[in-house]
């Protein structure tokens, strides 16, 4: 398994790759660069989800609860204000909404299955920074790091970023997937969510049809990233994590995490075949 | 000689209720009468007579202008206090005359004026009133969009600025800027600290003055 993925990454030109699995039918994980940092990107929004859902389990928010849609943010690195830039965002939709409220299961289905910035903000802007990161506390969850909302360019300059690690992004999903921490109505409307993703060309373009994802992607200049619960028939899910690091330049990004993907599904499928 | 109205009144009939009579968990939240320092530190002293709504419906229904329903000015999010954002709800009265001064300006502006979410009557209780805004008096109104032009933008902003204080004699817009006290993607209006009270409301108590 190592020499295949290392293999994968070394012929697609990546500069770094991580993976991490954890199958649930086998009761097995397995990583390789585990614990190595990575930029985030838009993966960080799971933790987010998982701020928001907190807040929903502690009767501070509620699904339906409305966040006022308005595109101005104060950056964490020196106060000034900033904004999601329109052109660049992916969900128009949000956008159209300036001025108004959505509701807070709206904003999180945004931030997730369309990567949404600005649904993303307004969330952490309504939960709240300190309150994300003492969620993540309360998790365990050792292998993320999250400092601020997306596009706050200033703290960006000032070297304070998102970030994670294949370690942290699983065991992230694997809260949502183990229903242990939140309450069932909130794994299931997590999982739902993650279910809805629109950007497909990194885990599920590496499975067979059948198979269904529950997943998130993040991808900048130099990043590319995917993370997922993969559930297929007559078997329990398994969750996987596929990090990766580019020059800024570099072709294949998706092809590459299809690879690996696929490569990881075959694993644990000759497990299955081996183990009955 | 009498003479008759030679066009319909804009007329809505909802109770005038006086904020020392409401129930104790809306009063400690709404503070009817009580002194709220401003951005400057002066106290200012909040509304005491609400116009109470009992449903969406009613506001979506209760037209106060030719063009502005009552429902515009009370669109608020989850920073508002849970308590406030169920119905009944109670809007100061003065609502009224911010919204006869948003009708002049929306005809010298020539085209449909949308207030924003919180950007109507926000109460004492709200989240964003870190200080007695005029907001808490709903005579402020938050202008984010203004026929298909958004407010955004400085040029815009000053713009429109210009055309309230034209249109609003007295109005108080506030400057295009990104720190506080400066607006930089809307465009704030009020009418300053206005109180209403409607004719068949009780008068102040002597031994009160």
């Amino acid at each position: 398994m190592r020499r295949q993925i290392v293999e994968i990454g070394e012929r697609a030109g990546a500069e770094a790759l991580a993976v991490a699995f954890y199958d649930y039918r086998h009761r097995l994980g397995w990583s390789y660069h585990g614990d190595r940092w990575f930029h985030a990107a838009s993966t960080i929004k799971v933790p987010v989800l998982l701020g928001v859902f907190h807040a929903v389990d502690r009767g501070v928010l509620h699904p339906y609860s409305r966040v006022h849609v308005r595109n101005r943010f104060i950056s964490v690195a020196d106060g000034t204000p900033f904004r999601i830039d329109t052109s660049r965002d992916s969900s128009p939709e949000v956008h159209q909404a300036i001025g108004r409220t959505m509701q807070v299961r709206e904003l999180a289905r945004h931030m997730i299955a369309t990567s949404s910035n600005l649904a993303t903000n307004l969330l952490i802007d309504v939960v709240g920074i300190d309150e994300i990161q003492e969620t993540l506390r309360e998790l365990g969850l050792d292998g993320i790091d999250f400092r601020r909302g997306v596009e706050d360019m200033t703290a960006w300059a000032a070297n304070l970023n998102n970030r994670v690690t294949a370690h942290g992004l699983l065991s992230a999903l694997r809260v949502i997937a183990d229903e242990r921490h939140f309450s069932p109505e909130s794994c299931r409307e997590m999982l739902d969510i993650l279910h809805a993703q629109e950007f497909k060309r990194g885990i599920p373009a590496g499975l067979p049809e059948h198979a269904r994802v529950a997943h998130k992607t993040g991808e900048i200049s130099t990043v590319a990233h995917d993370a997922g619960i993969v559930f297929l028939p007559d078997r329990e899910p398994y969750v996987v994590v596929i990090l990766t690091e580019w020059g800024a330049e570099a072709t294949g990004r998706h092809s590459m995490i299809a690879r690996v993907s696929r490569a990881v599904f075959e694993h644990v499928s000759d497990g299955d075949n081996t183990n009955g | 000689m009498a003479t008759t109205p030679t066009a319909e009144p804009v007329q809505f009939d909802l109770p005038v209720i006086d904020g020392f009579e409401l129930e104790e968990r809306y009063r400690l939240l709404l503070r009817p009468d009580e002194l709220m320092p401003d951005a400057t530190g002066e106290l200012r002293r909040l509304p005491r007579f609400f116009l109470e709504v009992d449903s969406w419906q009613t506001a979506l229904t209760t037209q106060l202008t030719e063009h502005f329903t009552l429902s515009e000015f009370m669109v608020v999010d989850v920073r508002e206090a849970p308590a406030l954002r169920d119905f009944p709800r109670h809007i100061p009265c003065a609502v009224t005359l911010l919204a006869a001064q948003l009708e002049m300006f929306r005809r010298e502006a020539g085209a449909p004026v949308y207030i924003s979410a919180n950007g109507g009557y926000r109460t004492p209780a709200h989240a964003l009133s870190d200080y007695g805004s005029t907001h808490c008096w709903a005579t402020a109104a938050n202008i984010y969009r203004i026929g298909d032009e958004y407010l955004d933008t400085r040029e815009r902003i000053e713009k429109y600025g210009r055309i309230a204080s034209r249109a609003m004699p007295g109005c108080w817009v506030r400057p295009y800027g990104n720190v506080k006290g400066y607006a930089d993607d809307h465009l704030h209006i009020d009418i300053g600290y206005v109180v209403q009270i409607p004719h068949g409301t009780p008068g102040e108590r002597a031994q009160d003055l």
